[in-house]
């Protein structure tokens, strides 16, 4: 190494370690440090004292906090299930080669490049019980009878769920895609030599290839899934009866509905513990795979 | 716009100047966008006239609520003093006082004075016997309903729930149309919900918080028949079971697409439901107090706006002569006429120009009468919260215990009740 070059080196990544520092570091200290305070805003008398722990005491008490991280949790693991699922199909398909494969991959990423809070807002009038396209398809124009998706609280969490998975699957579809375009041709080939039908050929080809491309995505997925927030914001304001009330959305609602910073931020910074856990356990799973994938 | 720029910049030239005794002297005035600024802005004008020795300033912050509040906390927290005067959501006041944001204007505006306006809108501007705003208009929970069709049956406008779902049923008997609806209103897990909820609690004799004990009744007996009456009677059998996800726009679209014999909204709905435009059923509505249960009074929740002065205002002399004057009868007539918004002093209502241009205003009053203020308390969002929480999982699922869920709600208001009662001490 030129002995100048490390300098800049340095120097180069000052920028972005700054940039980290105001907008990552910085709001996660303060959330930390809020959450160790009792902070409300109606309340200023209170000042804003040391209370240690007691902020998650509370949190391990309060029955809503508890529903609401069961909801997530349902929520993550049907979401992310159906995602892979409907990306490796996906990708299966546009990873063919066909007529009009390029509009079609260019297709499936449609949802996906959709901001959140526009698909939501697309839901919502969609799964509408009085004007909404989905009973319509279903059910007919002008009939008495029809399911109010979003007035119950099973089929509201159903209608966020598959809303999320409309949304996102594409984006599973792109990651497992890429691992499926570095399989050589050869080994299908040889496969096909060796006499292996399409179903032989696919677990044992294509699946043991593309399992780190899938981990990685499962990863994404997971941690995305666990911050949900806009979908049930727009679509159901957290009801009916809580059955939406994701985590984000109740720590956001305590926060800023009501104005109980410290509480609200003990609600934030758990749900951030949890992602820390599991992007470490993951990144320690995909990581040794990806070596091995790659050697 | 051009005479708020106009103004700007005469309060820049005026602020620039050397001043003298006899130079007016400039407020603050913070507010949102109203939906008719020259109204706003005539008025302004009429003040400059009448006070030569005062300016207003006006600043414009977004129009919704919540994000309204948090513009003006924002300033008077920072103990701000370049805002002097301020308007307030109904839900404010108790927070304002409690924080010390908002002058206590006791002294100003006198018992005598409070008695001309709607006693709600007192009641909701006052906090521990001191009262921190002065009404300017109100919105308060009304009942409409179809005029043609109870018309075309012989039926009289419902007094009780009971008679307006017996109503109801006869009416879609006869008329047969299957996407035909008793009653549309809002019960979606929101603000909404819990005004929705009070006027079928307060209408059986119920309540939410005894105001000066502190005592939470929300699981004593009438609170708890009538959310029953709610779960039972009204979601998915005289509502449809939609109305469990609609606020006011979707509730009113049901009502005006012809849809719905009964409805409960706010005032600007009137407007909306006569507009042939968007409304297929318009001069054919009728609009009056909301129904009781037997033997109990109607009641409506109340919003509206108020006037706040700030603690911080260097000028809180001039400040409150434009409070005074914007309150006054001849400003919320104005008001009244030109933007259409319901004034918080009675005898406007019985003015005779007013009467002439806006004969519904008329229809109005008793469910303004009959208005209550939401529980106050500084702390009021978190209660909201909690009863969000309760009426939703009520009604939302027929095979839960409204007594358990009451009781669990109950304990948690308490709680809420005693944080705020130990900081007062």
């Amino acid at each position: 190494m030129i002995p100048g070059d490390r300098k800049l080196y340095l120097a180069l990544l000052v920028p972005t370690l700054l940039v980290l520092l105001v907008f990552v570091v910085a709001p996660i200290t303060q959330s930390i440090i809020f959450s160790f305070h009792r902070i409300i805003i109606g309340l200023p008398q209170l000042k804003s004292p040391f209370i240690g722990l007691e902020n998650y005491q509370e949190l391990l008490h309060d029955s809503v906090a508890r529903h609401s991280f069961w909801v997530t949790l349902l929520f993550v693991s049907t979401t992310t299930f159906f995602e892979l699922l409907l990306g490796l199909l996906l990708a299966l398909l546009i990873h063919h080669r066909f007529p009009g494969r390029g509009s079609l991959r260019a297709c499936v990423l449609i949802p996906w490049a959709i901001p959140t809070v526009v698909s939501a807002q697309m839901w919502r009038f969609l799964f509408n019980d009085a004007y909404g396209m989905i009973n319509y398809a279903i059910f007919g124009h002008g009939v008495a009878h029809y399911i109010p998706w979003l007035a119950k609280p099973g089929t509201a969490l159903f209608a966020i769920i598959l809303a999320d998975i409309w949304k996102t699957s594409s984006f599973a579809a792109l990651l497992i895609l890429a691992g499926l375009q570095i399989i050589p041709e050869e080994l299908y080939q040889a496969a096909k030599v060796d006499g292996a039908n399409v179903w032989r050929r696919f677990w044992h080809v294509t699946w043991p290839l593309i399992r780190p491309a899938v981990l990685v995505a499962l990863l994404f997925r997971t941690i995305d899934a666990f911050r949900v927030f806009d979908l049930a914001f727009v679509m159901t304001q957290g009801g009916p009866a809580d059955a939406t009330n994701v985590l984000q959305l109740y720590g956001y609602k305590k926060m800023f509905v009501e104005g109980w910073m410290g509480y609200g931020s003990t609600i934030s910074v758990s749900v951030f513990v949890i992602v820390l856990v599991l992007a470490v356990v993951y990144v320690r799973m995909v990581g040794r795979r990806l070596l091995e994938a790659s050697l | 716009m051009k005479t708020v720029c106009l103004l700007i910049l005469l309060a820049i030239v005026f602020l620039g100047a050397p001043s003298h005794a006899e130079e007016p002297q400039t407020i603050v005035f913070l507010m949102w966008k109203p939906n008719q600024p020259e109204v706003w802005d005539r008025l302004i004008e009429y003040f400059h006239q009448t006070h030569p020795n005062i300016r207003v300033q006006v600043q414009i912050g977004p129009h919704s609520s919540t994000e309204s509040h948090a513009i003006v906390t924002q300033r008077l927290k920072n103990k701000d003093t370049s805002v002097d005067v301020f308007l307030m959501d109904v839900i404010w006041p108790p927070e304002f006082a409690n924080a010390g944001w908002a002058l206590d204007l006791t002294a100003k505006f006198s018992r005598k004075e409070q008695e001309a306006f709607l006693p709600a809108t007192i009641a909701a501007n006052t906090y521990h016997g001191r009262i921190y705003g002065v009404p300017y208009y109100v919105d308060a929970g009304l009942f409409y309903y179809r005029k043609d069709l109870l018309e075309k049956y012989e039926f009289n406008p419902p007094k009780s729930w009971h008679e307006m779902l017996a109503q109801g049923n006869v009416i879609l008997k006869e008329e047969g149309d299957p996407t035909l609806h008793v009653y549309s209103a809002q019960f979606k897990q929101y603000e909404g919900l819990v005004c929705d909820m009070l006027e079928f609690i307060w209408s059986h004799g119920g309540s939410i918080l005894d105001q000066p004990t502190g005592k939470v009744l929300v699981a004593e007996p009438p609170s708890i028949q009538a959310v029953t009456f709610v779960r039972d009677q009204i979601i998915g059998q005289a509502a449809p079971q939609g109305v469990v996800n609609y606020e006011e726009p979707e509730s009113l679209e049901v009502f005006i697409q012809g849809k719905a014999v009964f409805h409960r909204n706010w005032p600007y709905a009137w407007t909306v439901a006569n507009d042939p435009e968007r409304s297929k059923v318009a001069g054919r509505v009728g609009v009056g107090t909301l129904p009781a249960f037997p033997g109990h009074h109607p009641a409506a929740a109340l919003g509206g706006w108020q006037f706040g002065i700030s603690r911080w205002s260097e000028h809180a002399k001039e400040a409150w002569e434009f409070v005074e004057f914007m309150t006054s009868f001849e400003s919320q007539k104005i008001l009244a006429i030109q933007a259409g918004l319901a004034p918080t002093r009675v005898a406007v209502y019985k003015d005779r120009e007013v009467q002439d241009k806006m004969p519904h205003l008329k229809d109005f009053l008793p469910a303004f009468k009959r208005a209550r203020p939401r529980p106050v308390s500084p702390l009021y969002p978190m209660i909201s919260q909690e009863l969000q929480r309760f009426f939703s999982r009520a009604i939302a699922d027929s095979q839960t215990d409204v007594q358990d869920l009451a009781q669990a709600t109950s304990a948690r208001i308490a709680r809420v009740v005693q944080m705020e009662a130990a900081v007062r001490r």
